[in-house]
């Protein structure tokens, strides 16, 4: 377990990186103003990799703001287990997820998103989000969205989803010439794109891709 | 160019084409009519390898090639074009991402390099000019957000660009407003050549104001019951489709 503490007015940014099989669990408290943002890359090279990512984050000062940005490919027999929990204790926080992953073959991904808002956290403006895609019948995805609400004037939204490739689009793609895994590459390059976004720093976010589409091969 | 011998054709079990006999030569527009349910959408559909649809008899030649066995992107590389009745949107992708992959992927089958940016940027202009599409199109993602006008003319402009031998028009009418309908016509019109050739899938007259085909089949219940000259699409407009289906014999 990692502690970290960010203090009042402070911006930090992690990316947590996941290439072998460690666990990484981070507890942050953050002060008021401050503002956290969490790139979550799990482009493990790996095919049985296991790994735990746990992020707790508390937000102690009002005006705090939390970003958490992940995205997976899972393949072989890996298993990752992505768990936040994002707790406002305050009033006037801010704090969005967008986590997605692509699963194929035996792999098994699961995420835990669990959004605290304590009583007297009033005006907190939480959004979460995942999305998935299965490329294999035998890959599986869990999530399991758990929100916590205790104050009643705040904006809180979650969704997740678990789908697969759109037929119809791969259909079209292949009657204008694009091979299938040409047109698979693109569709998933589409589907991380906003994640990938995040990054903010074109070549970093070009790696990401041409790491996600070796990962996809 | 395109051989049909008694094609038939399952969806989900359900026999849907039952022996479609059909031979298109180059330089010629046949047009195919029909009532709604008669087979014209599975036609164009098991013609591009829609895998949806199984093909239970028959054989199709295609450029001298046997059609049926190819994978849909072989197909659409050899030169076959199908504009979708409802093209899809596929929002992250977008159309100079599209259009590049595909146009060279067609250049790579034929031994020909890919093109640089340069010279892709430069063919995406020349074409879009041709159904008035405007320079906003490279960003856009495939589809998305387009109203059902901009979409059937981002179809004809994908036809320019592949510059398909056999392109296939499947309802390409539907839902355009006259000047839509005008726009994609005279595209589709600029495009034709003595080399290639078109079969015009429409429930309407209307279309063959505007694209005048050689030959005009009409489809019922899954095969082609009278062949003709344009006037038969007149004659289909004055008298309907069960005025022309009961006389077939």
């Amino acid at each position: 377990m990692q502690d970290l503490q960010i203090t009042r007015g402070e911006h930090k940014h992690l990316v947590i990186t996941h290439v072998s099989d460690e666990t990484a669990q981070w507890r942050i408290t953050q002060e008021a103003d401050s503002v956290l943002t969490i790139h979550l890359l799990c482009l493990d090279k790996g095919d049985e990799t296991t790994c735990n990512v746990l992020l707790d984050i508390d937000q102690v000062g009002e005006h705090a703001e939390t970003y958490i940005y992940g995205l997976g490919v899972l393949s072989g027999k890996q298993q990752i287990k992505v768990r936040t929990h994002v707790r406002h204790s305050v009033p006037n926080g801010k704090s969005e997820q967008l986590l997605k992953f692509a699963v194929k073959d035996q792999a098994r991904g699961e995420f835990v998103g669990e959004l605290i808002v304590a009583p007297n956290a009033q005006h907190t403006d939480a959004r979460q989000t995942n999305r998935n895609v299965l490329l294999s019948p035998t890959a599986t995805m869990h999530t399991q969205p758990q929100l916590e609400i205790y104050a009643d004037d705040v904006k809180c939204s979650h969704g997740a989803t678990t789908g697969q490739i759109d037929e119809s689009a791969l259909f079209y793609m292949q009657q204008r010439g694009i091979a299938p895994d040409e047109a698979r590459r693109l569709l998933l390059a589409a589907f991380f794109h906003d994640v990938v976004s995040t990054l903010s720093e074109s070549e970093v976010e070009e790696r990401i891709q041409r790491r996600i589409a070796e990962k996809l091969q | 160019m395109l051989d049909i011998k008694n094609l038939h054709a399952s969806i989900a079990g359900k026999e849907i084409l039952k022996g479609i006999n059909l031979h298109i030569n180059a330089g010629e527009t046949h047009a195919i009519m029909g009532p709604n349910g008669a087979g014209k959408s599975t036609l164009s559909a098991v013609l591009a390898g829609n895998p949806a649809y199984t093909v239970t008899e028959g054989e199709v030649t295609f450029n001298g090639k046997d059609l049926l066995s190819m994978a849909p992107e072989v197909r659409a590389r050899e030169g076959l074009f199908l504009s979708f009745q409802y093209p899809v949107e596929i929002p992250g992708v977008s159309m100079t991402n599209f259009m590049r992959a595909a146009v060279n992927a067609k250049r790579e089958h034929q031994g020909l390099p890919a093109l640089n940016a340069g010279e892709f940027l430069k063919l995406m202009r020349a074409k879009r000019a041709l159904v008035e599409l405007d320079n906003k199109l490279a960003g856009r993602s495939v589809n998305e957000g387009f109203s059902g006008g901009e979409k059937k003319r981002n179809e004809i402009f994908q036809m320019a660009m592949l510059e398909p031998c056999l392109s296939i028009l499947d309802e390409t009418d539907s839902g355009l407003d006259i000047d839509a309908l005008r726009i994609v016509a005279e595209g589709v019109n600029k495009l034709h050549t003595a080399e290639n050739a078109t079969i015009v899938i429409t429930h309407y007259q209307r279309l063959l104001d505007y694209i005048v085909p050689d030959y005009v089949h009409i489809l019922a219940d899954g095969q082609i019951v009278r062949t003709g000259g344009k006037e038969l699409a007149m004659e289909l407009e004055e008298s309907g489709y069960a005025g022309l289906t009961n006389n077939k014999g």
